[in-house]
């Protein structure tokens, strides 16, 4: 089965592939689109004063 | 002249850094006209495949943002350090780790639990986590592999210069990129795009001598805007950050959180913050420091604010 890989996909803010799977006659039988990105803010903002939350989660996306 | 050839690339990062570029406003043309973007994701259509197929050495210059957060991260640094002739740790997050090294204070494991399994938003009855390769019918799709530590860019390639920010101010972009073009750079390890003093020496608001009795949190006070936060008693990095931002925290009527990393020197950030800090604190005696020192809130993320990754315990130990 032919593979088309997109990676990395390009002009936006973040990470992210494309896998597209295509058939005997070409066409496509199966896309994936995944996201190879975690950071984690949910967890490591966890307790702190809040005053400071948004001096950090304002780099969650700096677009 | 030969134009240069560019490349810019983000590993755990925001995207801040490269919007910080485009924010030299209209000298992006001057840019255009010095410099061919061989790869730039968020700007232009390049993939790996290309990058792969260039010559080593290709690019004159490869600036890298974001942490080594993943296998991904790690995997593009070393190929863009084979294919630069100068890389570049460009912001806080590939200089020391960053806001994602926050993240050393867990491990993956407790990571993953809270993200995939314990938030709120999260709806997960088959408890699935991302998995490096997953079986498909078609065949295998492949993750990277997400590290337990954070890591600065210089943990895993070779940097030849690095430009402090949270992002880099454009003015200071702008100092760096007429560097490169002139070819006018310091030595190899050099901090490049930032001063060699520290905030407090750039910062407007007015200073006497310090004496903290006590801390105060934004969040329950205020601060008056004319005299030094911190001592006012709001903890400010200023002392031990280095300085080139033009203050900008400071003129928008908060304190420092140290993006522009420590000044020459300092081996730990975190650890000279508590030095600096507890030089300033007026106390009696042990117990009277105590009770001060219990006033400052979360000490631990914000003496390490940006640079954690890079500090020299790298981590929590769990």
């Amino acid at each position: 089965m032919k593979r088309i890989s997109i990676d990395p996909i390009t002009r936006l803010e973040g990470h992210g592939k494309i896998e597209i799977f295509l058939n005997e006659e070409g066409g496509v039988e199966n896309a994936y689109f995944q996201i190879p990105e975690l950071r984690g803010f949910e967890k490591f903002v966890q307790g702190m004063p809040v005053e400071e939350v948004p001096r950090v989660v304002s780099r969650i996306c700096g677009v | 002249m030969a134009k240069l050839k560019l490349g810019s690339y983000w590993g755990a990062a925001c995207g801040g850094c490269d919007t910080a570029i485009l924010d030299v406003h209209e000298k992006i043309l001057d840019l255009d006209a010095a410099a061919d973007i061989l790869f730039w994701p968020i700007a232009v259509d390049f993939k790996y495949k290309d990058v792969e197929a260039m010559p080593d050495g290709h690019m004159d210059v490869v600036l890298y943002h974001g942490a080594i957060r993943n296998s991904e991260n790690e995997h593009i640094a070393h190929l863009l350090r084979k294919k630069s002739k100068v890389m570049v740790a460009f912001g806080s997050c590939a200089h020391l780790g960053g806001i994602p090294s926050l993240a050393n204070l867990y491990d993956k494991k407790q990571i993953f639990q809270y993200v995939y399994h314990d938030s709120p938003s999260t709806v997960n009855p088959a408890g699935v986590e991302p998995q490096p390769t997953t079986k498909v019918p078609e065949g295998e799709i492949t993750i990277p592999i997400f590290y337990d530590t954070v890591m600065p860019l210089d943990f895993v390639a070779d940097v030849d210069y690095y430009v402090p920010g949270c992002p880099p101010t454009p003015k200071q972009i702008w100092n760096v990129v007429e560097a490169i073009l002139t070819g006018n750079l310091p030595a190899k390890g050099s901090v490049v795009g930032a001063s060699s003093k520290t905030q407090c020496d750039e910062c407007h608001l007015k200073k006497n001598e310090k004496k903290i009795t006590g801390f105060k949190r934004i969040a329950t006070a205020q601060p008056e805007q004319e005299t030094c936060y911190l001592e006012q008693g709001f903890l400010c990095m200023g002392p031990i950050t280095r300085g080139g931002c033009d203050t900008r925290c400071q003129l928008s009527g908060v304190p420092c959180r140290g993006c522009y990393g420590p000044v020459d020197g300092v081996l730990d950030m975190g650890a000279k913050a508590i030095s600096a800090i507890a030089s300033v604190i007026e106390a009696k005696d042990e117990k009277e420091i105590e009770a001060i020192v219990a006033q400052i809130p979360d000490s631990l993320r914000t003496f390490n604010r940006f640079a954690i990754g890079a500090s020299l315990l790298r981590r929590k130990t769990l």
